[in-house]
């Protein structure tokens, strides 16, 4: 096996073979491993819920699902906008600056949202996933402090948030509550799941 | 090897001889072929939309997936979108199955893979598709008034008739192995229809390209990628062809 | 730990890690050893011996590209052919992993056939080799059941209609066929409880059998060494100074270099169909599969698929006519046997008896109309022809009386043999596809007769004829 010529041959042909071989399986591997990203069908199901707000008091909540999770659309009173001010040296990050569940620009204001008036929020605890319970009446209240000012309590551990979803400190929940992508069509009409930027 | 093959071919022709083909029904003729007519496909949509989502579903396919013949989702929404407001959603017929085996005698079938499933002796399903749509004629003996050249007795009636107007199948008589047979020689339209017969064979020609598509819509996509691989193939062989003859140089 | 092998110090680390592996797992370096680079194989394989290693390509590839596709699929008769267009349409390149498994189901019986056939020209089933014969043949039959199963799963008229047939021809069997029926069955007819259990059979079960049967038929190949188109024995010839055979070659890397040439150019093909006609003419994608299975609305024209057709050509021309036939062909077989050989007198009388026996089971007799003498009807037999019609290759090893294994050496008119039995498999093939006629039945009747004379008849006529002499030593040209 010392003819170089023949070694170089089968060297040139063993390098392009395999580096054709290489090039050709990762193209391959590309259709199998997609085929593992959510389908047409799992896209259509989370696609974009449309609410009529028309009907939501001050201080009413309502709840829709959207791709499987609550999202809260809740009307604040005059009050409960006020008790935002009251709140802020309390919170863990107040201005919605940590990036895990990024606040869309148009929720990166005092209020986070885009109405001061109407909240839209997942419904979901930072922490571990429950579901946190409403405790919009201010006052003392059990496994609250005293000078509660309204806002939401996660039964699981204890994490409260308040009535712009943002997350107190020194609880186990690290993030404020997550503001999903939305926008107006109308005055009334909410559209949740879909902002100018995810538009086609 | 070569006298086998010879042998082969030379039995399967004794054979293929035997085999008679039962024409009983229209010959079908040939569909256009419009899957890169972008504007022939939205048309097709469009008439599909019309005139068969009121009694047939197409439960495979989703509105959206229109977007790959060029329309955008604002269009689907706007103009195509039908018992349903969720462009995501799939073609559902507005029709309730159960009344409508009531009335037709048989559920009208889902028509997401009609061309496919159509396909025979006679040619592709969308060459039936195209024969089936352009040869009905009215026949007062049936329940609909109309009857059809290669689906006798259909219970779908002439949904396009608007369209083609009514007519009648001229037939003469012949005499063939000794008996007689009736040869279809034309039609005579009896009332004119909204288009020409140039027009009507163009709208359907785009209605059966539409139902072509809706049939695997990632047929477009699959004869581009084959290309790039089969090329890329060729390729592969040439250096495999090369590395086997290095190796086998000295034995 | 003493018959560990020690390494230098100054060793590579790379050559220290391979040592510390090779001490502890020796087994993964002697297989390598003994089946690739120390594996000696004839060297003049041919086109013909390209076809093993391509039906171990596309049995991998199935199972891949069957397991992405039960990420997908739903084994419930109300959602199952839903699930197939969910990933035809909505699962990103469902579409080409979906056809890549059709494709493989047919290409993997084109493959195998070659395969088969490259044994019966050149006498590979042939001693020492009986084994690796038998395990092919199981392979073979364990496929069957395997492509059969899978066709149910996308629950279309053809995959509901073929299965609701071909499971009732166990209902032929008399005594325990309605009951096996409906045993296999699950139900009183195909449906949700047959397709859960072909599921679980077609994914896992009938898979583990068949590469445990891969496996073993590799193994016992390379413990007796290839064949070759020349049929000489290559361990019987001159060796080199390390006793290997000289008319041989390391499997690897000669062999693996070949084989991936060969896979380059099956890849081409396989992916032209692929992309281009998926349906090959309603072949590999049947157009009636494209309607979800009805249980009240048969259609018109059912057939198996391909692959299947010559064997259910057999099973069609099994009639009561032919029946007669064969009860005539068996009295004459008999008579000859009497008056030909020189077999003792109770050995005939005992022939004499069984086909007797034979002759009231064929309904011989059921003219009569005596209710005892009432054999058992056609579409048993039926049954049992299709059978023995894969079985009988069983045998090929003890039917083959030839001197000479290869049909390079053999005389030439054995040639033709082979060629009509092989147009003979087509024409039964495509007799299949099509709708039964008078003519196609006759055709078939006649084929049936050649495909079954091929083989019994083989002990006379392997050894009719003048045959070459076989060469000491392989016929090869240099590359």
């Amino acid at each position: 096996m010392s003819d170089t010529p023949v070694d170089a041959s089968k060297r040139t042909w063993l390098i392009a073979s395999s580096c054709a071989g290489a090039v050709g399986a990762g193209f391959a591997a590309v259709p199998f491993v997609s085929s593992f990203q959510p389908s047409e069908k799992a896209k259509a199901a989370g696609a974009a819920v449309e609410v009529d707000i028309s009907a939501l008091k001050p201080g009413e909540k309502v709840t829709v699902e959207w791709r499987g999770k609550p999202v809260w659309i809740l009307k604040r009173t005059p009050e409960q906008l006020e008790s935002l001010k009251k709140t802020e040296g309390q919170l863990a990050d107040p201005n919605s600056d940590r990036k895990t569940y990024p606040t869309p620009e148009y929720a990166k204001n005092q209020y986070r949202s885009i109405k001061p008036e109407v909240f839209v929020g997942v419904g979901i605890c930072s922490h571990l996933g429950c579901s946190p319970s409403d405790k919009l009446q201010p006052g003392p209240q059990p496994s609250l402090p005293d000078d509660w000012q309204g806002g939401f309590l996660c039964p699981c551990h204890g994490s409260t948030f308040d009535v712009a979803g943002r997350v107190f400190k020194n609880k186990p929940a690290p993030d404020n509550l997550e503001v999903p992508p939305h926008m107006y069509l109308s005055d009334n009409r909410l559209l949740i799941g879909e902002d100018k930027s995810t538009q086609a | 090897m070569k006298k086998l093959i010879i042998t082969l071919i030379a039995a399967l022709g004794i054979v293929t001889g035997a085999h008679a083909a039962g024409a009983d029904t229209l010959a079908w003729d040939k569909a256009p072929n419009k899957l890169n007519d972008l504007p022939a496909l939205q048309n097709g949509a469009k008439l599909f939309v019309n005139y068969c989502l009121s009694c047939h579903s197409a439960a495979f396919m989703r509105f959206n997936r229109l977007r790959d013949i060029g329309l955008t989702e604002q269009q689907i929404k706007d103009n195509l979108l039908f018992s349903t407001d969720k462009v995501g959603e799939t073609m559902k017929a507005a029709i309730d199955p159960k009344q409508a085996k009531e009335w037709f005698g048989a559920n009208p079938p889902d028509l997401t893979l009609i061309a496919r499933s159509r396909s025979g002796h006679g040619g592709t399903g969308a060459d039936y598709l195209y024969t089936y749509l352009r040869t009905y004629y009215r026949d007062p003996a049936k329940a609909t008034g109309w009857n059809n050249m290669v689906f006798p007795n259909v219970g779908m009636p002439h949904v396009l008739w608007e369209l083609q107007g009514e007519r009648e199948p001229q037939f003469e008589t012949r005499q063939e192995n000794g008996h007689e047979v009736k040869v279809f020689k034309g039609w005579k339209q009896l009332s004119p229809g909204i288009m020409t017969p140039l027009q009507y064979d163009a709208a359907v020609g785009d209605l059966v390209g539409y139902l072509q598509w809706m049939a695997e819509p990632a047929q477009n996509s699959r004869v581009r990628v084959g290309v790039w691989v089969l090329l890329f193939l060729g390729v592969f062989t040439i250096f495999t062809w090369r590395l086997n003859a290095a190796f086998w140089k000295n034995i | 730990m003493a018959e560990f092998k020690e390494i230098s110090p100054n060793a590579t680390a790379t050559a220290k890690l391979v040592n510390w592996f090779d001490n502890r797992f020796p087994t993964a370096g002697a297989a390598y050893r003994d089946h690739m680079s120390e594996y000696y194989a004839p060297k003049n394989f041919n086109f013909w011996y390209f076809f093993g290693s391509l039906a171990m390509l596309v049995l991998v590839l199935q199972i891949v590209t069957g397991i992405f596709l039960t990420m997908h699929y739903k084994p419930d008769a109300a959602a199952a052919f839903g699930s197939v267009e969910y990933i035809m349409r909505d699962v990103p390149w469902g579409w080409l992993i979906r056809y890549m498994h059709s494709t493989g189901a047919s290409a993997f019986f084109v493959v195998v056939y070659l395969h088969m056939y490259r044994g019966l020209i050149y006498g590979s089933y042939r001693k020492p080799r009986e084994l690796v014969w038998l395990f092919g043949c199981a392979i073979f039959l364990v496929l069957m059941a395997e492509a059969f199963m899978g066709y149910l799963l996308p629950w279309g008229q053809m995959s509901y209609w073929g299965a609701q047939v071909i499971i009732n021809l166990f209902s032929a069997i008399p005594f325990i066929g309605p009951d096996l029926s409906e045993w296999i069955r699950g139900d009183y007819v195909v449906g949700d409880a047959t397709l859960n259990r072909f599921f679980a059979f077609h994914v896992i079960a009938v898979p583990l059998v068949l590469l445990g049967l891969v496996v073993a038929h590799i193994f016992a190949l390379h413990d007796v060494g290839s064949n070759n188109p020349d049929g000489v024995e290559i361990k019987a010839g001159p060796k080199d100074a390390n006793g290997k055979p000289l008319d041989g070659i390391p499997f690897h890397p000669y062999y693996t270099v070949h084989d991936i040439f060969g896979v380059a150019v099956f890849l081409m093909v396989f992916t032209a169909i692929i992309f281009f006609a998926p349906e090959l003419g309603g072949y590999f994608l049947e157009y009636n599969n494209f309607i979800p299975a009805d249980p009240l609305k048969t259609p018109l024209h059912i057939a198996p698929v391909w692959y299947f057709t010559p064997y259910y050509s057999m099973l069609r021309a099994i009639t009561t006519e032919m029946m007669y036939a064969l009860s005539l062909i068996l009295v004459l077989a008999v008579l000859f046997v009497i008056v030909k050989t020189r077999a003792s007198g109770a050995v005939k009388g005992l022939l004499v008896l069984v086909a007797v026996a034979f002759l009231w089971m064929f309904n011989a007799f059921g003219f009569t109309g005596v209710g005892l003498l009432q054999g058992i009807d056609a579409k048993f037999w039926g049954v049992v022809v299709m059978g023995a019609s894969v079985v009988i290759l069983f045998f090929l090893p003890w039917l083959d009386k030839s001197p000479v294994k290869s049909i390079r050496y053999r005389p030439g008119w054995h040639k033709w043999m082979l060629a009509v039995f092989i147009v003979d498999f087509f024409v039964l093939g495509y007799l299949g596809v099509q709708p039964p006629s008078p003519a196609g039945e006759r055709i078939s009747q006649l084929g049936t007769l050649f495909y079954f004379g091929f083989f019994l008849l083989m002990p006379w006529w392997s050894r009719l004829g003048e045959f070459k002499p076989v060469p000491e030593r392989i016929t090869f040209a240099a590359h």
